[in-house]
């Protein structure tokens, strides 16, 4: 019994170079996600963690920006819309739609990357805005240009995806949880990286850690770019699963939105907060739908109650509970119990 | 090349909208000057304002249609200090709480109640663009070759107004002082017993009366669904940014480069290019003058 | 202002009991303690870490203390806002001027006035400062960032006798000023006690302080290390040792 016991101690403990101790479970967690549509998981739930993976990518890359990197950004609409946009045009052109979802991937960073600049400088609040208008600017381009040259319907260029029925439900699903896992791979490696502790330092204090010689402006890039790769890369899955995309729903602030509230709920800074905020919300998306139009509001009254009453989210709450003496006398307690029917010790 | 007189029209009105969005920036001017808070949902905040003159004066809301018939502009009797009254709680209640909480708190809760806001004026009155139609809100003057609709002027001259009134409330009031001082030095104010919590709430507030007033005239120059809260968040921050802050008068020339660009814009290319070029040029702006351009 | 009683009364108008001052998770205040008694000039003296500004600003309700008490006029003020504190008569002078750079020197004179307590008697007290400082209404529409350093020191210290302080504190008063401007600007502070206001003012200036007060306080890496009057610590042997080096 020992042996087994000791064995799956040193099991768990493996580690991938770069994901540390959380290696296990996330392979073992992936991997029962990719077998279950196999095993006869029943459909619903296929869509339920669909909904599930495609948060949890964009809050773990919000939380990346905004958590890691002490930047607010407000431009994932952006990289979702480049992404969706780029499968979908490609598929006009004869790009297969795996080769287009990564191409999408490949042009958010892109813009990413070329537009960091002019707003790097930009403090607080100004950077926010600063984002804020781009997806804004990524849409009147849709609405003028028509690169597929199709009559078009609603405003400007909407399009249904070529070939997109090939995939399945199924596939799609998959898709979606390569993205999660991906996003959680970044996060995980991030953290534990150089990279991640230069970004905590940056988090906390720009200047100082400028003076104490990170190049700050560099690591904010890559963490810059990094996110919208992963997120335009979730935004060419999720519109393969709608099959059609138009400028005014494809750069709607809904999904920014969704990934604030869902890394804001579980917990900004805190390891794990997104997943438990990609899972609370996505059962609150399940339970509001059939109260289509309150959504939206029910987010919002939650965000501004969460951050008022719990601003470091549930994650970091429960943080909390565990240093509380309540917690420590409970857990004295139990493990004493434990101890007395394995024959050790007294109490 | 083109013909200098017809060039008249956009100037003319470019000048004139150009009040319209210096109504549009002064509330968030306030506020980001006085608490560098910048408002998210003052676009939202603005078009509620809206909402509640369109509900006032066509009776609709939900499915009901009541026998409602007042005009906008004497609505604003109401709808100020229903303004007045929601900014005052909003800050009180909400954005002083939240920063005490972390930096980025308040930009949070100001985007959630960019979503509350959003989200009650789709369901009370639908995602239908709507206007504010009184009587005269078609009525035009025309001098020489320039049309020029009623309502842009009245919407200009309402921005003389209330800039000149804030002005002088700024100067000339204790409280007025006091908002000022805390925008100029927040450490000083508090040693001459300014009660800064109660100063912002006031701010904030004020920024809401003026939004009444915009909001008012947005709806007689343009039709306005609830989602349109953000393009008009993003014209007032470029009003903001090109005009400086602190300054009322700097927030009016703001607007009327704005308003410039968008009828040039749409005189030279057409209308889908009007707001591209608008977001350009605040992008352009916040790209080669982070501190602003008069940054304090 | 009338003018007060002369003597230096008995009871002290402000009495910090031994406080503890945190700044963030940083301690800057070990168990102080210090008085200031009504109409005394009171110098507190330190270098720059030394914990001084913390204490004013703790006097003024900028800070609060997590151990230890603070008593100014019989009240208890160590829990107070900083705007109630101002009401009871405390006024700050702050350190680097503390001006409000767009306003006009006379509207930053006004704000001096905000408190209720003050403002009633606003004319009175603007002839007053004008009185102490005629320069400044010569100047009563210059924008104030456009005074030399010297002048936006006399426009602050009018500022805070706006307030119709009972007592006032002062935070670095000479810093960055040319020593003749110095001069006048302590020469002013003596006729502000003369209408009675008991001063407490902070230097880095040992020679100074103990020139210009009554009384004064040596804190040192946030404790008091010595205190006295005036003319007794100057001879006293450790001040020279560690402040004029002899």
């Amino acid at each position: 019994m020992k042996f087994i016991i000791s064995g799956l101690e040193r099991f768990m403990k493996l580690t991938i170079p770069g994901l540390g101790r959380w290696s296990v479970p996330l392979v073992v967690a992936i991997v029962v996600l990719a077998v279950l549509p196999q095993v006869g998981m029943p459909r619903a739930w296929i869509t339920y963690l669909f909904q599930f993976f495609i948060i949890l990518t964009v809050a773990n890359m919000w939380s990346l920006h905004a958590g890691h990197s002490g930047m607010i950004t407000l431009c994932f609409a952006g990289f979702i819309g480049l992404g969706g946009y780029t499968m979908t045009i490609g598929s006009y052109f004869g790009i297969p739609i795996p080769l287009g979802i990564v191409l999408g991937a490949i042009i958010a960073a892109v813009f990413a990357f070329l537009v960091f600049f002019p707003v790097y400088r930009l403090k607080g609040v100004y950077f926010a805005i600063a984002t804020l208008v781009l997806p804004q600017i990524i849409k009147y381009v849709f609405f003028i240009w028509d690169p597929v040259g199709i009559p078009t319907t609603g405003g400007g260029a909407g399009y249904t995806v070529v070939g997109g029925m090939a995939f399945s439900r199924i596939d799609v699903y998959w898709m979606a949880l390569a993205a999660a896992a991906l996003s959680m791979i970044v996060l995980l490696v991030v953290s534990n990286s150089k990279l991640g502790l230069g970004l905590a330092a940056i988090r906390d204090n720009d200047n100082a850690a400028a003076s104490s010689g990170v190049d700050v402006f560099r690591l904010k890039l890559y963490s810059f770019v990094i996110g919208a790769f992963v997120v335009g890369l979730v935004g060419g899955v999720i519109y393969l699963r709608s099959q059609y995309i138009q400028p005014i729903t494809a750069f709607a602030i809904k999904w920014q939105m969704t990934a604030i509230l869902a890394a804001v709920i579980g917990g900004l800074r805190i390891r794990g907060g997104p997943i438990v905020g990609a899972l609370i919300l996505t059962i609150l998306h399940f339970w509001l739908s059939g109260y289509p139009g309150y959504s939206m509001m029910v987010q919002g009254i939650i965000l501004v109650i969460i951050m008022l009453a719990i601003p470091q989210g549930i994650v970091g709450a429960t943080g909390r509970l565990r240093g509380t003496r309540v917690y420590r006398t409970a857990l004295q307690l139990a493990t004493g119990v434990a101890d007395r029917i394995k024959g050790k010790g007294n109490m | 090349m083109v013909d200098i007189s017809s060039l008249a029209g956009p100037l003319v009105n470019g000048i004139l909208w150009g009040g319209l969005f210096a109504l549009i920036g002064m509330g968030l001017s306030l506020v980001f000057g006085v608490m560098n808070l910048i408002n998210v949902a003052h676009g939202d905040l603005v078009i509620l304002a809206t909402y509640f003159a369109f509900f006032l004066s066509t009776g609709i809301v939900l499915r009901h249609n009541l026998p409602l018939d007042i005009d906008p502009i004497l609505s604003l009797v109401i709808i100020i200090p229903v303004m007045f009254g929601l900014g005052y709680a909003i800050q009180k209640f909400l954005l002083n709480r939240a920063r005490t909480v972390s930096a980025e708190a308040p930009l949070i809760i100001a985007f959630g109640i960019s979503l509350i806001i959003q989200n009650a004026a789709l369901r009370l009155w639908t995602p239908m663009a709507r206007r504010l139609t009184p009587p005269y809100a078609l009525d035009v003057f025309i001098i020489g070759p320039v049309r020029i609709p009623l309502v842009y002027l009245i919407a200009f001259v309402a921005a003389l107004i209330m800039v000149f009134l804030l002005r002088e409330f700024l100067r000339r009031t204790y409280l007025g002082r006091a908002i000022s001082a805390t925008a100029q030095n927040k450490r000083a104010s508090h040693l001459m017993g300014v009660n800064t919590g109660r100063v912002y709430s006031f701010a904030f507030a004020i920024a809401m009366a003026v939004a009444a007033v915009a909001g008012i005239c947005l709806g007689l120059i343009f039709s306005f669904t609830p989602e349109k809260g953000i393009a008009f968040l993003i014209i007032a921050f470029g009003v903001v940014i090109i005009g400086g802050l602190g300054s009322m008068v700097g927030t009016l020339l703001g607007g009327i480069i704005m308003g410039l660009v968008m009828t040039f814009g749409g005189f030279l290319l057409d209308t889908r290019w009007q707001m591209l070029l608008l977001y350009l040029v605040v992008i352009v702006v916040l790209a080669a003058r982070p501190q602003g351009i008069l940054g304090r | 202002m009338e003018k007060r009683a002369q003597e230096i009364s008995q009871e002290p108008l402000l009495k910090i009991s031994n406080i503890d001052v945190f700044q963030g998770t940083f301690k800057a205040l070990w168990d102080v303690s210090l008085e200031v008694k009504a109409g005394e000039i009171v110098g507190l003296i330190g270098a720059n870490t030394s914990g001084k500004s913390t204490l004013l600003d703790t006097v003024s309700g900028l800070l609060h203390p997590v151990k230890g008490k603070i008593e100014f006029d019989g009240q208890d003020i160590s829990t107070m806002d900083p705007f109630r504190i101002v009401e009871l008569g405390i006024t700050q002078v702050p350190e680097g001027r503390g001006i409000f750079p767009d306003m006009s020197v006379l509207d930053n004179l006004i704000m001096g006035s905000y408190s209720k307590r003050a403002r009633s008697r606003k004319k009175e007290n603007l002839e007053n400062v004008y009185q102490h400082f005629p320069m400044l209404e010569t100047r009563k529409k210059q924008t104030a960032k456009t005074l030399s350093g010297g002048e936006q020191q006399m426009l602050v210290l009018g500022r805070g006798l706006m307030a119709d302080p009972k007592l006032m504190l002062l935070d670095e008063m000479s810093l960055g000023l040319a020593p003749i401007i110095i001069t006048s600007l302590y020469k002013a502070l003596q006729e502000i006690r003369e209408r009675g206001i008991t001063i407490l003012f902070v230097e880095q200036n040992v020679r100074r302080s103990l020139q210009e007060a009554d009384r004064a306080y040596i804190l040192e890496v946030g404790r008091i290390t010595l205190s006295g009057i005036a003319e007794e610590l100057r001879e006293e042997e450790e001040v020279k040792k560690a402040y004029f080096g002899v």
